[in-house]
């Protein structure tokens, strides 16, 4: 069955589809750890402690930076396209319930 | 430096109001304005103070903007925690807390009013020092053959191919010498907080990063034994000189030994 077919007379099977896509994306992000920047944050500190010690220099060190900072952005792209908590950005003191403001 | 004013990662776009948000370095004691030059994040901001009663934010203008933990930004973050340190004992805030307004920063100091009062005063003249120890594992290894006989048994028997069965005796070795080694590492360790530990409040241990090393620790330690301190890490640095590397770092603000937290939210 053609493409044009699927949209000319079974419009329903649009959203269904899409939505299965997106169960198994959000699966298979979850179980390849693209939610979660612990790895990356840990090879920054890695990377920082080699540029200390002298190991890499300048340009190595902010050549490998630039790839972590990507990877810390696909995060939280993952994050927020799934709703899920993010580091960063504005942020104002909570308002509790019982807050007399 | 670049000038201030093409220094912003992003441009707010128009019909929003004009750079307002506030970046947060530290929180001090002080009941009047002061302003700590052009030094901040994002390209030489101008950073001054929000107050509320005896205390001031540290603060500088910046758009609403994720700051990616570059070495830049960070470099930025870490440089004005460090000009303030020198006058002010300070709490400081996390990498990249950005709040959207000035009421918003004026909010903040007044609902944790008490508890930056508690922790300035249980801070006051204190300041951290970063000491990382990383060690030569061969070194190490070639001074446990030395010391440890069975050790060097076993290896002697595995050169001299006498061992009965050469595959099981080179496991035994392996199992032998990671022993050894976990012992001499927490030896070492122990030894060193021993010896900094009548000159320091208190001391934290991180987890250590990378394979090379065996102690990732913060000490808080009083302005006035600073000098002392200093000292006694020379001493105890000299005493492993082969072996390990110290990577001494500070004085930071005590970021390992403040612990409040805030409860803040999302403010999109």
């Amino acid at each position: 069955m053609g493409l044009l077919t699927k949209l000319l007379f079974f419009p329903i099977t649009g959203p269904v589809a899409g939505i299965r896509w997106s169960l198994g994306k959000v699966q298979r992000v979850v179980e390849e750890e693209l939610v979660d920047d612990t790895p990356v944050k840990q090879e920054l500190m890695e990377l920082q402690m080699l540029l200390e010690l002298g190991d890499i220099d300048d340009d190595e060190y902010a050549r490998r930076e630039a790839v972590l900072m990507q990877r810390l952005r696909d995060v939280r792209e993952w994050r927020e396209r799934l709703g899920m908590a993010t580091a960063g950005g504005p942020v104002r003191v909570a308002r509790e319930a019982g807050d007399d403001a | 430096m670049t000038e201030p004013q093409t220094a912003r990662t992003e441009p707010p776009p128009i019909a929003q109001p004009a750079v307002d948000g506030k970046y947060v370095y530290c929180i001090i004691r002080l009941d009047k304005p002061k302003d700590f030059g052009s030094v901040g994040i994002g390209g030489g901001q101008r950073v001054y103070t929000v107050h509320y009663r005896d205390l001031a934010a540290i603060v500088s203008d910046t758009p609403l903007v994720i700051y990616d933990p570059t070495r830049e930004h960070v470099l930025a973050h870490e440089f004005v925690n460090e000009t303030v340190m020198r006058e002010f004992t300070v709490i400081p805030m996390s990498f990249g807390t950005v709040f959207r307004s000035e009421d918003d920063v004026t909010e903040l100091l007044r609902s944790t009013y008490q508890a930056f009062s508690d922790v300035l005063d249980k801070m006051q003249d204190k300041i951290e020092f970063g000491l990382k120890v990383l060690w030569e594992r061969e070194k190490v290894i070639a001074n446990l053959e030395r010391e440890n006989d069975e050790i060097r048994r076993l290896k002697d028997e595995i050169s001299r191919n006498i061992a009965s069965s050469t595959y099981f005796a080179r496991m035994q070795l392996g199992r032998l010498v990671e022993a050894a080694l976990e012992g001499v590492q927490s030896r070492y360790v122990a030894d060193i907080h021993e010896a900094l530990k009548p000159v320091a409040v208190a001391s934290r241990s991180n987890k250590v990063i990378g394979d090379r090393m065996i102690l990732n620790a913060a000490f808080l330690v009083e302005r006035t034994q600073e000098r002392a301190f200093d000292d006694k890490v020379k001493e105890v640095s000299r005493r492993y000189e082969d072996l390990l590397t110290f990577k001494y770092t500070g004085p930071w603000p005590p970021y390992n030994f403040v612990n409040i937290k805030l409860k803040l939210e999302k403010a999109n």
